[in-house]
C-alpha cells in the first residue's frame, strides 16, 4: 500500500526512530510500513492518523 | 523502539532464561540419579520427563511472547519464522524417516527435533530480518 509517511515525517523533521518511539513500535516496523512492505492493521493506521492529525485516507492509498 | 526496551521481549528473555536454567538443572539431576541410583518405574518416567518439561516451558514462554508482543510487524516476523521453522523441520524429519526406512540411513533421535526446529526457525528469522532491514 502506498503512503505519505516519509513526507509527513519530513514536514515534522522526524526520523524513522522518532516516529517509532511515538508509536511504541520498532524502527524496523516504521521502515516496513513506509516502504510498503507491510500493511498496518486498522488500529495502527488510526494511531498514525491521530499522531499526524489527519485521516487514514490522507496517509494511505490503496494503489500498489 | 529498541528491542531491549520492549517489555514483551524483556519478559520473554527472563522466562526463556529461567526455563534454560531449569533445563540444565533437571538434565544434570536426571543424569546423576540414573547413573548413581538406577531408578525404575514411575520415578524413572518422572525423571526422564523433567528435562522435557523445561523445554515445554520454553515453548510456552515463546507462545506468551507472541500473545504479549504489541508491535504487530515484529509479531508477524516471528510467526512467519515459526511457520518456516515448522515446515522445514517437518520436511527434514519426514524425508529422514523415509530414507531411514528404505535405504538404512542412520537413525535420527527424536530428541534432535527440537534443536533442529530452533536452528531452522532462527535461520528463517535471520533471513526475514535482513529482508526488512
Amino acid at each position: 500500500m502506498k503512503n505519505r509517511l516519509k513526507v509527513l515525517r519530513a514536514e515534522r523533521n522526524w526520523s524513522q526512530a522518532d516516529l517509532a518511539e511515538r508509536l511504541e513500535v520498532s524502527r524496523q516496523s516504521v521502515n516496513a510500513i513506509e516502504t510498503g512492505k507491510f500493511d498496518p492493521s486498522l488500529p495502527l493506521a488510526f494511531r498514525l492518523a491521530r499522531l499526524f492529525e489527519t485521516t487514514i485516507e490522507a496517509i494511505f492509498t490503496d494503489e500498489h | 523502539m529498541n528491542c531491549m526496551k520492549n517489555p514483551a521481549v524483556r519478559r520473554y528473555l527472563a522466562r526463556f532464561s529461567a526455563a534454560m536454567v531449569l533445563y540444565a538443572a533437571f538434565l544434570v539431576l536426571s543424569i546423576w540419579l540414573f547413573v548413581h541410583h538406577h531408578p525404575t518405574g514411575p520415578v524413572a518416567w518422572l525423571l526422564a520427563f523433567l528435562p522435557a518439561l523445561a523445554i515445554i516451558l520454553q515453548i510456552a514462554a515463546f507462545g506468551m511472547y507472541l500473545s504479549e508482543e504489541k508491535d504487530e510487524f515484529q509479531r508477524n516476523l516471528q510467526v512467519q519464522a515459526l511457520l518456516w521453522g515448522i515446515g522445514a523441520t517437518l520436511s527434514v524429519t519426514v524425508t529422514w524417516g523415509f530414507l531411514e526406512s528404505f535405504v538404512q540411513l542412520r537413525h535420527m533421535d527424536l530428541i534432535l527435533v527440537y534443536p533442529l526446529y530452533c536452528g531452522l526457525s532462527g535461520l528463517a528469522l535471520g533471513i526475514q530480518q535482513m529482508r526488512y532491514r
